[in-house]
């Protein structure tokens, strides 16, 4: 069953907080974060129910707001995904190289997860890092300055990471 | 020429992101220094500095201020914006990771002069790890009684929060934020009603720049004639400059606006260059959304002066034949660039980041992405040149919000001054996939670039 831990619930009304009276919806946002970093790195539809129900809105309001934004994952994604930026100031130092390497090492095309479900590729438009180009997003921090050996390294870091999850 | 830094004059101070270093190093005297002025001389004070907005479209801070409504009994809000998405733009990131109390205490001066209680950081989502990083500068704050009920004995109540955006460079529009604050899809709104007198939850509201609201502070340290004095003409105080491309030395500089285009690029002190010898070929100086210019034109007005890095000098000639100073994303080409693909790019951007509400806006950006795209990739027409032109026209200025202008411009600006590079692609497909058409004139008349 789609619940947050009690300890995430408290978290909820704290965000709540933060708004005046009747205007919880405000944290319909930071609570999708929430949701999503819970439930496995995607929106599912009963996950977007369960917000609506904890923000007593209606569920099309979440849903308005989860297509909307370009972080929410309206479908599955690989335990590591790799948001590279694209965008020109990027693409002037290199990124369209560091995006071509990518896809042929893990042999997937932007938008797609490799069949063990370990990476996604995705490809992104400007992160505010332009002076450190190429670079991509991996979880909640940048990884700068892209190299194709850095680019090795990351994935055999997230290999070796996920082994040891398990 | 050492400039004077107000804002990141302590970044290098170790320890400077928290609170006993910055305290130490003179942090929160503004606050001390406001509460023994009215809101009403804050505001006169900012009024003086000249401070115009750093978040892109440089109008007054303090007349903006004078403008919120004060109904009785309705509480107002001040909003910072710290969206920052604009491509080429991150000095927000750089002042919020490294001088967090900085943004802070900027906020509790500004709080106390537009009388907002609550006061909201919106921020983009990605920067999901600067999000605890000020979260914990105002857990600090509060904690030596900077925020919170009766602020050092003032009277005056305050509370800061943080709220993630979640990927959209549309949310930094001031109504699309306030949309997405009340936890909607960041759709502008129709003004008026302006902010300042409806905003979020309809309340009166101010939404200003992390970096304007930053200046703040030393506007009131130094009072706001003093602050006045550095820089030149309409162009007060300093600016942050995020330096990228191809260049030496990228990253983020805090000039006085007396220095030149030249300077900055070519002086070890800021640009440090171009580097692996090439040559400089043109520069979108002012984020993504402002006009592209050849080298020839950046460095010289048309009038044959030196180009300054400030609102007026950098604008002079109006879009013919100059640009703006926008966020201060200071994007620089080297000779091997090819602006087709650049301005490809951009246009994929901007359809990516249309909220899809306008006509002109929806499917202009597509069919601009569309059309750069055969160019670029050797399937356009010559017509395709103008036909480009043609729409990029039609959007500017029929659109409920500027992006659709920020769409348009970037298009408008690599067609003006770069239209043989169009015409080469057009005429020599197969070429244009492996070879970039290089300098052509732009960087003609140019004796600094050898
Ligand atoms: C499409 C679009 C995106 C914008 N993005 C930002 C942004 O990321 N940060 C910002 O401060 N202002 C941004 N602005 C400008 C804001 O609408 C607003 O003018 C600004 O936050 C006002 O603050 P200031 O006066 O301190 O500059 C954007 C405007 C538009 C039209
Ligand atoms: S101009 Fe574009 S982004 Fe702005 S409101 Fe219209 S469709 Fe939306
Ligand atoms: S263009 Fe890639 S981070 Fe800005």
């Amino acid at each position: 069953m789609v619940k947050f831990s009690e300890e995430k619930l408290k978290e909820v009304s704290e965000l709540i907080s933060h708004y005046p009276e009747g205007k919880q919806k405000s944290a319909l946002l930071p609570l999708l974060h929430i949701a999503q970093e819970e439930f496995g790195n995607w929106l599912d539809v009963p996950v977007m129910d369960y917000v609506a129900e904890l923000l007593n809105i209606e569920p099309i309001e979440v849903y308005e707001v989860a297509t909307f934004y370009s972080m929410y994952n309206l479908k599955p994604v690989g335990k590591y995904m790799f948001e590279v930026c694209q965008t020109g100031p990027c693409m002037l130092r290199g990124s369209d190289d560091i995006i071509a390497y990518i896809e042929e090492k893990l042999g997937i095309k932007p938008g797609e997860t490799t069949p063990d479900g370990m990476f996604t590729l995705k490809t992104v438009e400007c992160l505010g890092a332009c002076g450190y180009a190429p670079m991509m997003q991996l979880g909640k921090h940048y990884r700068e300055h892209l190299t194709k050996e850095k680019v090795d390294r990351l994935i055999e870091e997230c290999r070796t990471n996920a082994n040891s999850l398990n | 020429m050492a400039i004077k830094k107000v804002l990141l004059e302590k970044d290098h101070v170790e320890g400077i992101r928290y609170y006993e270093t910055y305290r130490r190093e003179g942090g929160y005297r503004s606050v001390e220094k406001a509460f023994k002025m009215s809101p009403a001389d804050i505001v006169e004070e900012v009024k003086k500095s000249g401070l115009r907005g750093r978040g892109g479209a440089g109008f007054p801070t303090g007349m903006k201020w004078s403008f919120i409504a004060k109904p009785e009994g309705v509480p107002r809000h001040l909003v910072c914006n710290a969206d920052e998405s604009e491509p080429g733009t991150f000095k927000d990131r750089y002042l919020m990771e490294f001088i967090p109390h900085l943004l802070i205490e900027g906020l509790i001066v500004s709080s106390y002069a537009l009388g907002s209680n609550t006061t909201y950081i919106y921020i983009r989502g990605e920067y999901a790890w600067i999000v605890d990083i000020l979260e914990q500068a105002i857990a600090e704050a509060k904690n030596n009684g900077w925020l919170g009920k009766n602020i050092v004995g003032s009277g005056f109540d305050c509370e800061i929060y943080v709220q993630r955006g979640a990927g959209a460079y549309i949310c930094g529009e001031e109504t699309a934020l306030i949309e997405s604050l009340e936890g909607k899809r960041g759709n502008p709104r129709i003004k008026p009603p302006f902010p300042a007198v409806k905003g979020v939850w309809e309340r009166p509201t101010v939404v200003n720049n992390v970096e304007t609201l930053a200046a703040v502070v030393p506007i009131i340290n130094m009072g706001g004639e003093e602050y006045a004095k550095i820089g030149v003409g309409r162009s007060t105080g300093t600016k942050l400059i995020s330096a990228c491309g191809n260049i030496n030395n990228p990253g983020v500089y805090e000039i006085d606006m007396t220095i030149s285009v030249e300077e900055f690029i070519f002086s070890d002190e800021y640009c440090g260059g171009i580097p692996n010898g090439k040559r400089l070929k043109a520069c979108i100086p002012g984020g993504s959304s402002v006009p592209i210019l050849p080298a020839n034109l950046l460095l010289k007005t048309a009038k044959g002066e030196q180009r300054m890095m400030n609102y007026e000098s950098l604008s002079d000639g109006g879009f013919a034949t100059g640009t703006m100073m926008g966020s201060g994303g200071f994007i620089v080409f080297d000779e091997d660039q090819c602006v087709v693909r650049h301005t490809l790019t951009l246009a994929r951007f901007y359809r990516h980041e249309s909220c899809g509400q306008c006509s002109p806006c929806r499917e202009g950006t597509g069919w601009m992405e569309k059309i750069l795209k055969n160019i670029e990739y050797g399937k356009g027409k010559m017509s395709d040149i103008d036909l480009l032109w043609d729409i990029q026209s039609k959007i500017e200025g029929n659109t409920i919000c500027p992006l659709g202008d920020a769409a348009a411009w970037p298009v408008a600006a690599a067609i003006r001054h770069f239209r043989d590079e169009f015409e080469w692609h057009v005429l020599n497909p197969d070429e244009a996939q492996t070879r970039n058409f290089g300098l052509a004139h732009y960087a003609d008349e140019l004796a600094v670039t050898a």
